[in-house]
């Protein structure tokens, strides 16, 4: 009775062991093709490939939410955000600037993006990044330039 | 022999291949993160997959199945939605073609100013963060 179970059971599991190997073998050169396309990137772009979904979902949404969508996922970008991670930081301050509808809001968080990112303290940097962000926004509002930027307001410090 | 009969000698092999099968392709990932593969991360190859060039999918795009779920389920409403959104439009999990009419209707339950296929065209374009 044993024998005759063990005969039966015998020929199932070869085939349980040789589809075991058919099913890792293949699901192995998958993922060998993504470990070999990771390793091949420098030790930064290694670094932050895991921030990258993020920045997608954030840019998506930049690119056609509705103003509500977009000030809830800037808020919680900046919670988010590290002060270390400053061009970050200062990329979410501009997206705010250019579509917040009050020139002296405006001005304050065009402040913040320049204590953020010093670079951005230049208008004429500051003016080119808002340009790139206004033509990755594909709806009203933020397709355009803000007052503060296009008008002779005060220059930010 | 009977129809019946024949079925009993078969159905044990057929099970066998589809249960050697499917533990074969889980036993991949299981035994990655016995191994440590701290730079191979879900997170991290979904990111790769994105930065790709949205018109070369990668012929590895099946592979990112298990690293979809895990990525989605540690997203909360609406991020998973517009996440939806992106791989719809970059056709992440459908071998990299485009998912119009999925993109549109999850576009639509976000209540978003714009799903037209123009709008969703161009998203997809500019998707490479």
């Amino acid at each position: 009775m044993t024998r005759t179970l063990a005969k039966r059971a015998l020929g199932p599991l070869l085939v349980l062991a040789v589809f075991f190997l058919i099913g890792y073998a293949r699901a192995s050169s998958e993922r060998l093709e993504f470990a070999q396309a990771i390793a091949a990137l420098s030790e930064t772009d290694r670094a932050t490939l895991g921030s990258v979904p993020r920045r997608g979902i954030v840019n998506t949404i930049w690119a056609l939410g509705s103003e509500d969508a977009i000030k809830k996922m800037l808020r919680s970008e900046l919670d988010r955000l590290p002060e270390a991670e400053g061009a970050a930081r200062a990329r979410a301050f501009v997206r705010f600037g250019i579509i917040d509808s009050n020139p002296d809001g405006q001005a304050a968080v065009f402040f913040q993006a320049c204590v953020s990112d010093p670079s951005l303290c230049d208008r004429a940097r500051l003016i080119a990044a808002a340009e790139r962000e206004t033509r990755a926004r594909l709806v009203e509002p933020g397709r355009h330039l803000p007052l503060y930027l296009t008008s002779g307001h005060p220059q930010v410090p | 022999m009977t129809r019946a009969r024949s079925f009993d000698l078969v159905w044990p092999y057929v099970a066998a291949a589809a249960l050697g099968y499917l533990l074969g392709s889980l036993a991949v990932p299981a035994f990655a993160a016995l191994a440590g593969e701290s730079s191979s991360t879900p997170l991290a190859r979904i990111g790769l997959a994105l930065r790709e060039d949205p018109h070369a999918p990668l012929v590895a795009w099946p592979a990112l199945e298990a690293d979809l779920r895990t990525v989605r389920s540690s997203l909360v409403s609406p991020e998973r939605e517009v996440f939806e959104l992106l791989l719809a439009v970059r056709g992440l999990d459908s071998g990299g073609k485009s998912d119009w009419n999925h993109a549109e209707q999850v576009c639509r339950s976000l209540a978003w100013p714009r799903c037209d296929r123009a709008a969703l065209e161009q998203l997809k374009e500019q998707s490479r963060p």
